[in-house]
């Protein structure tokens, strides 16, 4: 009945059996487990530990290994290193207790961000050919060209083929959008699914990357059109919780196409669920080749930037020579975009931009920051890993510089125990081994707990930080004991070199005389990393409320009309072009208070093109929206000339709205120019084809239509009924409605409304998935991963005060300890209470002035070199040194505040009589 | 001579030179007489609790049988596996002449001490 066996600790299992000879195994196991069996019925707990005992028992009685039985001398030392260890740690346990916290939180701290940060660090490992593949990025040619952009158009691979014979495949992956898929279940039931993780992939996809096929074949699962790969989460979601891979394969589902119609796809692969540690997420993959029609007609452009080009180069190719030889492609393969599209030679589109091809290393694209967006995936941020990394450090550096002082500090009291070793003949050696041995020890016993609250804390800051880090798999990797050791070994011999080396070099004669633990002097260095402790702690306390400050004003900033109460309802585009019957049953509920369609909504709206002003050759990039008047009404926007659109004027329909930023661009002054030479009745053209021209009838003030991250861009706002641009019908469309916050004002009427609406849009195409948001939670969403990264910030910064002050109240402790006569005396000679304690503490907040003095500098430089990257950014205020300043001190009074009360309170003969 | 662990190399030469029984010994060379063909590690301990009332480890009753064999006073052999004890062994231990006879020789040596003592013998 082996299976009983399961609740003893099998880790004590495996140590008998190590060290118990085998002759003798069988039945002190057997015995042991009777026992057990006898004693579970008292308890569980009772039997296990009455299990442990005698199992110790048992092999310290019969071990093969005596360590503690032997001659050998070293072995003895280090028993007697190890009794001297414990005996010191009994003797003084507050100093034992400090010790030990200080250096677990701060190893612990620094394990998570150790984590944190490996975890960052080794995105996109899994793929077999992985250090050879490449992504190639270009300008971002829609916007800022000096920044890089993830993905180019189609030709890009095409080039790449034709005259890069260095890579041994090249292959694209093409974004969808969201796609619409409904799978039958059965005859009359039908499900719809939106799919927003949807991409088209080339044949040769699965030979480039190694995802792992549950079943199918990933060398010809894109050879046809029509073909589809899911993951077995989409697969179970398609087909019903309990289907077994095999039974997906050759099931089909219909996708509902750009143009209305229903085209279906064929199941060839189940995709074993993605590892999260992947720069390509997604749900559903088909191939490129369904989209022949669409490629054949597009496939030479090189603006059509939806396509993310990878490259497996072949074995020992040169990536810089290759680079290089890459700057040749654009120049040769892409005249034909400018020239049929924008109607310039390539020289004249990329004068002052150049369109360089960069190729990206696979595991560096999640982490770089540089593309900042992947439209394929997530996108770390090498910022986070930065900071959080060197607290990591500073948090560490803080626990050890703790230990060092204490250690030295309570040194004082060890300098006669190294006085009698040395005149009884030890070396100085003997004595650094000692000392080191012993904070070793306390590392070792630190690291041990802290790894215990990382494995029960790392749940926690999982959800905190949405990462999904486990201990369990480094747990069984050798190499991660290695790196454990050393640290150990490392950290130990660091914290423990300083007080090695002052205690052992202490003289005898003098230490037995009683000088040193009188008037011993290295309080200098104790001071100067007080100061060091402190100056970290205040600079992290300051910078975490910076943090904090611009967090709070991103969110608060005004985005240039109002964000609040505005429902968004999403896939209008299904609905046909023409959804006026829509918008009129809208507007019948009372519950909105006006209702408008846009092609895009804040703050994603990313649609762009070239433009310039009538008159003017300079080309300008714009961003533009289709939206109608009532659009720009619910929003609120102020015009600061000219009107809105007018549906009574049928011509309004092919003029244009611009805003502030956008006059600006196009060299038509400001606010205080308009009065004289307004913009109204100028004309816009687009820079490319037949150059259309569009008249603006209005400018709005500015507002944010991206992140509030950003800086607000020059925008066109176009109607939606212009049939003479491009995409006109086409894209993805939405309708806003303004709740009326009397008809709507509890959580349960929204969600009443929100079911009608459901039912109403039903009733109207069942197919299509009914999807909403709220405009301010949009916004909210832009800076999420910020707020989060900011609560984890907090976090640390509160280690970093805690340890701090641990390291504060232990030294308080100890200079009360050493001063207790001086006070005795002062107290004798007629000094009051408070007196004492000002004495007493003034010497500790001298140092956090100092402290303070030395962090406000250092943390306004950092601080405003991390506002350089935000558009909007808080001012750098004074007060806030001063507060935190203030807290610092705050803090350290109270720490070593009870130690100086008490010191001044103890009563003068005891302590004077004390010898 | 067959290969048993050097579990206490110091009193195992100490106590080849003279065999003597120790008090404990004592105690759980009768706990195995009295166990005659179920004596083990759990049954002596038990035995020996349960006339001395005092509580005893585990690991103190097989270091102390092994010793004995060692001394040649008890002899073993592995049997009597059961349900309870995941299916493995036991090590039964008997007691051998020799033992038998160190306990006769140590009990008539305390015999004999016995009727020395004034105050329990009277009329002597």
């Amino acid at each position: 009945m082996s299976t009983k066996n399961n609740n003893r600790p099998s880790i004590i299992h495996w140590m008998l059996s190590k060290i118990i000879h085998k002759s003798q195994l069988e039945e002190f196991l057997g015995d042991l487990e009777e026992m057990y069996e006898e004693r579970a019925s008292n308890g569980r707990a009772h039997a296990n530990l009455m299990y442990l005992v005698d199992a110790c028992h048992l092999m310290l009685g019969f071990s093969s290994i005596r360590p503690f039985k032997t001659q050998n001398n070293t072995l003895i030392m280090f028993r007697s290193m190890f009794k001297m260890t414990w005996r010191n740690a009994l003797r003084q346990k507050q100093f034992t207790i400090l010790n030990v916290i200080g250096l677990t939180l701060g190893i612990s701290t620094c394990a998570i961000i150790g984590l944190y940060v490996h975890d960052e660090l080794t995105y996109d490992a899994f793929h077999s050919n992985g250090d050879r593949i490449y992504r190639v990025n270009q300008p971002n040619i829609w916007g800022d060209w000096s920044s890089l952009s993830s993905t180019t158009g189609p030709n890009v691979a095409v080039a790449l083929r034709e005259d890069a014979p260095e890579f041994e495949q090249v292959t694209r992956l093409l974004g969808l959008g969201a796609q619409t898929v409904t799978t039958s279940l059965n005859e009359t039931h039908s499900n719809a699914f939106k799919e927003t993780r949807f991409y088209a992939a080339e044949e040769n996809f699965f030979q480039v990357f190694s995802f792992d096929f549950l079943v199918g074949d990933p060398g010809t699962v894109f050879l046809e059109p029509m073909n589809m790969v899911v993951t077995l989460e989409t697969a179970k979601r398609y087909f019903g919780r309990d289907i077994h891979p095999e039974e997906v394969l050759e099931r089909t589902v219909e996708l509902k196409d750009y143009d209305g119609t229903w085209k279906t796809y064929t199941v060839k692969g189940v995709l074993a669920d993605l590892p999260t540690k992947s720069h390509l997420q997604f749900d559903v993959l088909v191939s490129l080749k369904s989209q022949s029609e669409m490629m054949e007609a597009h496939g030479w452009k090189w603006i059509w930037t939806a396509f993310s080009t990878y490259g497996l180069v072949k074995e020992g190719t040169n990536i810089d020579h290759l680079q290089e030889k890459l700057q040749a492609l654009p120049p040769k393969w892409a005249p034909p975009t400018t020239e049929r599209i924008f109607n310039q030679s390539f020289e004249e589109f990329t004068k002052g931009y150049p369109w360089k091809l960069d190729l990206q290393p696979l595991r560096e694209i999640y982490i770089s920051g540089s593309p900042s967006v992947h439209l394929f995936g997530p996108t770390g941020n090498p910022q986070f890993v930065k900071i959080f990394g060197s607290i990591g450090i500073l948090v560490l550096l803080l626990s050890a510089i703790n230990f060092m002082n204490l250690s030295t500090a309570r040194s004082a009291n060890r300098a006669k125990e190294v006085g009698i070793r040395k005149v009884l003949g030890s070396e100085r050696k003997a004595l650094l081994y000692q000392f080191v041995l012993e904070s070793v020890l306390f590392v070792f016993v630190s690291t041990l707990l802290a790894f215990t609250i990382v494995h029960l804390s790392l749940d926690e800051f999982n959800a905190l930080a949405d990462k999904n880090i486990s201990l369990l798999p480094h747990i069984s990797n050798p190499a991660f004991y290695g790196i454990v050791l050393v640290f150990i070994l490392l950290l130990g011999i660091i914290a423990g070199s300083y007080p090695a080396f002052y205690l052992s070099a202490f003289k005898p004669i003098e230490t037995l005389k009683g000088k040193l633990s009188t008037g011993f002097n290295g309080k200098g260095i104790r001071n100067g990393l007080v100061v060091f402790q402190f100056t970290i702690s205040i600079a992290l306390i300051i910078c975490t409320f910076f943090v904090q400050k611009q967090l709070a004003y991103t969110s608060a900033l005004d985005v240039g009309f109002a964000k609040n109460n505005i429902l968004q309802l999403h896939n209008i585009e299904q609905f046909g072009f023409n959804t006026e019957a829509l918008k009129t049953k809208l507007e019948s509920n009372p519950a909105f208070t006006k209702v408008g369609k846009s092609y895009g909504l804040p703050p994603n709206i990313w649609s762009g093109d070239r433009y310039k002003a009538k008159g003017d050759e300079n080309v300008v990039q714009l961003s533009n929206v289709r939206t109608e008047e009532d659009y720009l009404d619910l929003l609120d926007l102020a015009f600061i000339a000219g009107r809105n659109f007018d549906p009574s004027r049928p011509n309004d329909k092919y003029k244009v709205v611009i805003n502030e930023e956008a006059a600006k661009t196009l060299g038509w002054g400001n606010r205080s120019t308009f009065e004289v030479d307004s913009p109204v009745g100028k004309i816009l053209k687009l820079a490319s084809g037949d150059e259309d021209e569009f008249e603006v009838i209005g400018v709005v003030k500015d507002f944010n239509f991206t992140s509030v991250k950003r800086k607000i861009s020059p925008l066109v706002i176009i109607h939606h009924h212009n049939d003479k641009v491009w995409d006109y019908g086409g894209g993805l469309s939405f309708y806003s409605m303004r709740l009326n916050p009397e008809a709507i004002n509890n959580s349960q009427d929204l969600q009443f409304l929100l079911e009608n609406l459901e039912e109403e849009l039903a009733e109207l195409d069942a197919s299509i998935p009914f999807e909403y948001s709220f405009l301010d939670q949009e916004f909210e969403n832009t800076f999420r991963s910020e707020q989060r990264m900011g609560t984890v910030l907090n976090l640390f910064a509160f280690m970093a005060v805690v340890i701090a002050c641990l390291g504060l109240f232990g030294l308080a402790a100890f200079t009360a300890e050493q001063r207790t006569k001086e006070l005795g005396i002062r107290k004798v000679l007629g000094a009051t209470v408070s007196e004492i304690v000002w004495v007493f503490s003034s010497e500790f907040t001298k140092l956090i002035l100092i402290s303070i003095l030395l962090a406000s500098p250092l943390t306004y430089y950092l601080v405003d070199k991390w506002l350089e990257g935000f558009a909007y950014r808080t001012s750098i205020d004074l007060w806030v040194f001063g507060a935190a300043a203030f807290t610092a001190l705050t803090i350290a009074v109270v720490t070593i505040g009870y130690q100086s009360v008490s010191a001044a309170n103890k009563n003068p003969v005891l302590s004077l009589k004390d010898e | 001579m067959y290969q048993i662990i050097s579990y206490n190399f110091v009193y195992y030469t100490l106590y080849m030179k003279n065999k003597g029984l120790g008090e404990f010994e004592e105690l759980v060379l009768l706990a195995v007489c009295i166990l005659e063909d179920a004596a083990y590690g759990i049954s002596v301990k038990k035995e020996v609790e349960k006339h001395s009332g005092r509580s005893i480890l585990l690991g103190a009753v097989h270091i102390t049988l092994y010793r004995l064999q060692d001394k040649g006073f008890l002899k073993s052999e592995l049997g009597g596996n059961t349900e309870k004890r995941g299916d493995r062994r036991k090590r039964l231990f008997s007691i051998t002449d020799t033992g038998m006879q160190q306990l006769k020789a140590a009990q008539e040596v305390r015999q004999k001490m016995w009727q020395f003592i004034p105050q329990l013998n009277p009329e002597v």
